[in-house]
């Protein structure tokens, strides 16, 4: 079935393409995180945020215990801290199907990666969200797994093989799949060690000479404007997160680095065009290849919330919306015709994913 | 869910050493057709554990592959039909997996295996 059905989704796929204006939108939107108008998001650069920001920064430092110790640092790894629950698995969970719907256009590094791999390839997306890339590659087989159950309800409906799990603790034996990406999904987990927990998960999954794509948000954007519109969270919550970044100890393997830049360019119809500029870094290792994409941008700061306007008309029926306004999660935004949501973003500065 | 991915998991629960294979616990399964693609089936064989894949394809009613398997049977097309039957066209719709060494179940609803951990779990 996903011969067939993947060739159907590949029509529909291309199809979307041919909506010049409102994929080249999405493809910035990717790549930048702009939502310039044309569809039904907007940038937010209203000042309401702080406020926000401040109650749920106030509720997350009493429930975070902050551990220091050496030995409680693999639970603290595994279990889900508060900040990631509410600003990110809920957040996502309450706009699953307006996300979805924004996310068609494909990356085209991620595209040219998939595609250049062997027919029959074992394809793991940790993180899949709506499962966009999952059967990209129709010679492959695709297994996707997402912590958002309503996201991989939207997979499962378009007949792809997807389940829910945490990417910091995959349900998979080791060395079972040829590659495996992680597609914007590092820069949700709030601290370092579950950031280095989850990418070691994804190196074991595959197997010997197996090959990892991994893209996160960068610190470093050619427009410096957009960042003035996400909300930064300040050094005092920081400490209290992330914890001291302690340096982390090498095995000894080999490793070889090597940064490739280049500038990409898109047109797409109406819109205008965003020059980029992106750095590729390939790590070679004995025993697997990782292949690292940084989209640059800016400074010190790298918490962020970055919101996210669901539309009014688009806000759950089933109520989790008004859930949310409840708990103080979101706002409405009456002047937008929007209820927002802030999502937890560590944005990675340039070398960071190197380390 | 299809053999291949229940092929793969394994039960992630702390401590847990022997979480592979997971029990399938069949409430309703389908069959869907799929492409056959005898370089697919050929490239994914190494991987797979056979036993596993035999005894869950038996749980869902499919007693037709062989109880042992090497390389060699894959130059046969009734051998590769089973097996690509068996890997490819089975469906766990609902259901669950087990652990066999802790007994936790994982529910499967709608082909979905929810392997999400509780936070004593993990």
């Amino acid at each position: 079935m996903f011969f067939n059905v993947t060739r159907a989704r590949r029509y529909l796929h291309q199809s979307h393409e041919v909506f010049p204006s409102l994929s080249g939108i999405v493809l910035s939107v990717g790549h930048l995180r702009t939502f310039k108008s044309m569809t039904d998001f907007q940038e937010d650069g209203s000042p309401g945020f702080s406020s926000l920001v401040s109650e749920g920064g106030l509720h997350i430092q009493k429930s975070i215990s902050v551990c220091h110790d050496e030995r409680c640092s693999f639970s603290s790894v595994q279990s889900t801290p508060d900040i990631e629950k509410k600003y990110v698995h809920h957040v996502y969970d309450a706009i699953a199907p307006h996300f979805s719907s924004t996310r068609f256009a494909k990356w085209p590094k991620v595209a040219t990666f998939l595609n250049s791999l062997p027919l029959g390839s074992l394809i793991l997306d940790a993180g899949c969200g709506n499962g966009k890339y999952l059967g990209l590659n129709p010679d492959c087989f695709f297994i996707g797994c997402d912590i958002s159950a309503p996201l991989i309800n939207i997979c499962a409906g378009r007949g792809h093989e997807a389940m829910v799990a945490d990417a910091v603790n995959l349900p998979y034996r080791t060395g079972f799949g040829d590659a495996a990406i992680s597609i914007a999904v590092l820069h949700h987990l709030s601290t370092e060690s579950r950031r280095k927990k989850a990418i070691e998960e994804l190196v074991r999954v595959v197997k010997k000479g197996g090959l990892v794509l991994i893209t996160v948000w960068a610190v470093e954007q050619e427009d410096k404007s957009l960042v003035t519109k996400w909300t930064p969270l300040t050094n005092k919550y920081t400490e209290e997160w992330i914890g001291p970044g302690s340096p982390r100890v090498r095995s000894p393997s080999s490793l070889t680095l090597e940064s490739i830049s280049e500038t990409e360019e898109n047109s797409f119809g109406d819109c205008q065009e965003k020059q980029m500029s992106n750095k590729h870094t390939h790590l070679q290792k004995l025993d697997g290849s990782v292949a690292y994409e940084n989209w640059t941008n800016n400074k010190n700061q790298q918490e962020y919330f970055v919101p996210w306007h669901l539309p009014y008309h688009r806000a759950e029926v089933s109520g989790e919306s008004a859930r949310a306004l409840a708990n103080g999660l979101a706002k409405k935004d009456d002047k937008k015709g929007a209820v927002v949501y802030n999502r937890y973003y560590h944005v990675f500065i340039e070398g960071e994913l190197e380390r | 869910m299809r053999l291949l991915t229940h092929n793969m998991l394994s039960c992630n629960i702390k401590g847990v050493t022997n979480g592979f294979p997971l029990r399938l616990e069949v409430e309703k399964f389908v069959e869907k057709e799929v492409d056959f693609s005898a370089e697919f089936l050929r490239n994914i064989f190494p991987k797979i554990e056979w036993k596993a894949l035999v005894d869950a394809a038996r749980s869902m009613g499919y007693a037709e592959l062989p109880d042992e398997a090497d390389s060699s049977m894959l130059d046969s097309d009734d051998f590769l039909k089973k097996f690509h039957h068996a890997l490819l066209e089975l469906h766990l719709e609902e259901g669950a997996l087990i652990c066999p060494e802790t007994g936790r179940r994982f529910p499967v609803n709608k082909g979905i295996p929810n392997m999400l951990l509780h936070e004593d779990e993990v």
